[in-house]
């Protein structure tokens, strides 16, 4: 299997790899272990703005990079319903093949399942935690 | 590719570098205004040479694996002769039986000729070994019928290293009468005692490459010894045709210099196989110990009765593709997944011993060989140790035992 640059820079440093503890913090989870693919995010919240992000992932090295860069690239960033950048878009960015896209999906979900309850909480609707 | 830094060759179970006196002699052959004759030629001297040269390799290989020479016959590779010796017994016994007995970890070059045959309608009984990779000669006296006439298991497990109990077999076929016994050995030269009269073997596949001679080339043996249980002698069918060399079974014209590699190859295998099977069987076990100290790695294949040329070991709590690519730079081995896509396929035969998917894709066979060095062992203990720890820690899976992540 050959990986592109940034894929390689991004699975060998995973510099956020690890997970957060304290107040703030949402965490969300997709995928399994078993089946060969698990992606958690941990979020921390701060004035509707990401302060710090981590994740874990037990997945294939394009897994690894596209969920390190996201939590990379969260820092800083407003809260949105949404991945930073589209499944698509990760994919081109990464070269991802076209067999892994299913792995995509499940860092998309993750992605969503650590968003969604922190907007929620912003906006009073639902409390996490 | 870049070879100014090549990671540690730990493959040798793949293929094996050609032994530098193999590649000289060879040279010569190839150079040589005496020697370039075709071996069939016998209306002149060129040709004598050239046939003297395959039948003093026929005698070399003979020697080496405790058969005559006139049992050898000349292929391309243990492929080859695996494919010769199954559809050759498969079309020549036809009218006496189609039933063939295998087991569920042979190589594909046995698997994948049995499951053709499958489909022009033969039965096959896959044999199914035990957690330890180990097949019960029981199991094949129970799945031997009357109409079968090929039992074909591999003496060594390309995988798992595990030597099966040929010798019970063949005397369980022999009792039979009307099975065939082929034995594919080519993973067992220069690793462990093979004695094709002694194990009662009707047909042994050989590989030239996985002795430190040349790609290309390898051997049937084909049993023209003792009658056993009064059935005559096996009979083959050949698969291609031409000018009649090989007593007609294999034509086409001999590589004179690749037979003569692999005959020196194996010559010198046997010559060298005590000492350097105890040299190796002293890195393995360090290797071993050093993995086995990193917490959650799994043996895979019988401990005791395997070559010391091979370990197979799964690692806990990684994932397969990020294992290798993680080690990649650093050392050369083979995976416990075939990656004939983006998505690779866990190892058929880890399967078969009851491992599941995960730990059969996080698996890594180590084989170890004549240029493998302590030093090259402890670079490989290393590279794990630091390969795991950063994926685990990546993956939330400190496994018990394991090495504390910093």
């Amino acid at each position: 299997m050959n990986y592109n640059d940034l894929t390689r820079n991004y699975f060998e440093s995973a510099a956020n790899a690890g997970e957060l503890e304290g107040p703030g913090v949402f965490r969300g989870a997709a995928g399994n272990r078993d089946q060969g693919t698990w992606v958690q995010f941990d979020l921390r919240i701060h004035d509707g703005a990401v302060s710090e992000a981590s994740f874990l992932a037990f997945a294939c090295p394009h897994t690894i990079a596209v969920a390190a860069w996201l939590a990379e690239q969260a820092v800083g960033g407003r809260l949105q319903p949404m991945l930073p950048e589209s499944v698509q878009a990760l994919r081109d960015r990464f070269a991802v093949p076209v067999e892994k896209m299913g792995r995509l999906l499940v860092i998309e979900d993750a992605w969503l399942a650590a968003v969604l309850p922190a907007i929620d909480y912003r906006e009073g609707t639902h409390i996490v935690k | 590719m870049n070879t100014a830094r090549m990671p540690v060759y730990l493959d040798h179970a793949a293929t094996t570098p050609v032994e530098p006196l193999v590649a000289a002699r060879m040279a010569e052959v190839l150079s040589s205004e005496t020697e370039f004759g075709n071996p069939a030629s016998s209306s002149h001297g060129y040709g004598d040479v050239a046939a003297a040269l395959v039948e003093s390799a026929r005698a070399q290989v003979a020697a080496a694996v405790g058969a005559a020479a006139p049992e050898i016959v000349w292929t391309s590779g243990a492929t080859e002769a695996n494919n010769l010796a199954i559809f050759g017994v498969a079309q020549y016994y036809r009218e006496r039986g189609r039933h063939i007995v295998t087991s569920r970890t042979e190589h594909k070059a046995v698997l994948d000729p049995c499951r053709e045959l499958e489909r022009r309608g033969w039965e096959i009984t896959y044999l199914v070994p035990d957690r330890e990779g180990l097949l019960d000669p029981a199991q094949v006296a129970a799945a031997l019928r009357p109409d079968t006439v090929l039992v074909s298991l591999m003496h060594v497990n390309n995988e798992i290293g595990v030597v099966q109990n040929i010798a019970a077999v063949g005397a369980i076929c022999a009792r039979h009468g009307g099975a065939w016994l082929h034995v594919d050995a080519a993973q067992s030269v220069g690793k462990c005692p093979l004695h094709f009269a002694s194990l009662g073997a009707d047909l042994m596949s050989l590989s030239s490459h996985k002795v430190y001679g040349p790609k290309g080339v390898g051997a049937l043996v084909i049993s023209r010894g003792a009658d056993l249980g009064g059935r005559g002698r096996v009979q083959l069918s050949a698969l291609q045709f031409g000018g009649g060399q090989e007593r007609a079974l294999r034509a086409g014209t001999l590589p004179t210099h690749q037979v003569v590699g692999m005959g020196l190859a194996f010559e010198l295998a046997a010559k060298i196989s005590s000492v350097e099977t105890a040299r190796v069987a002293r890195l393995r076990e360090r290797l071993w110990r050093g993995l086995a100290s990193l917490g959650g790695v799994v043996r895979n294949g019988s401990a005791t009765r395997s070559v010391p040329h091979l370990l197979n070991v799964s690692f806990e709590g990684v994932e397969g593709e990020s294992l290798l690519a993680a080690i990649r730079p650093d050392l050369a081995v083979s995976t416990g997944s075939a990656c004939t896509s983006a998505l690779a396929e866990p190892s058929y035969v880890l399967r078969a011993l009851g491992r599941s998917e995960r730990l059969s894709e996080s698996s890594l066979r180590f084989g170890l060989g004549r240029t493998t060095t302590e030093a090259d062992v402890d670079i490989a203990i290393a590279c794990l140790t630091q390969a795991l720890s950063r994926l685990r820690k990546v993956a939330g899976t400190l496994v018990a035992g394991s090495m504390p992540v910093a």
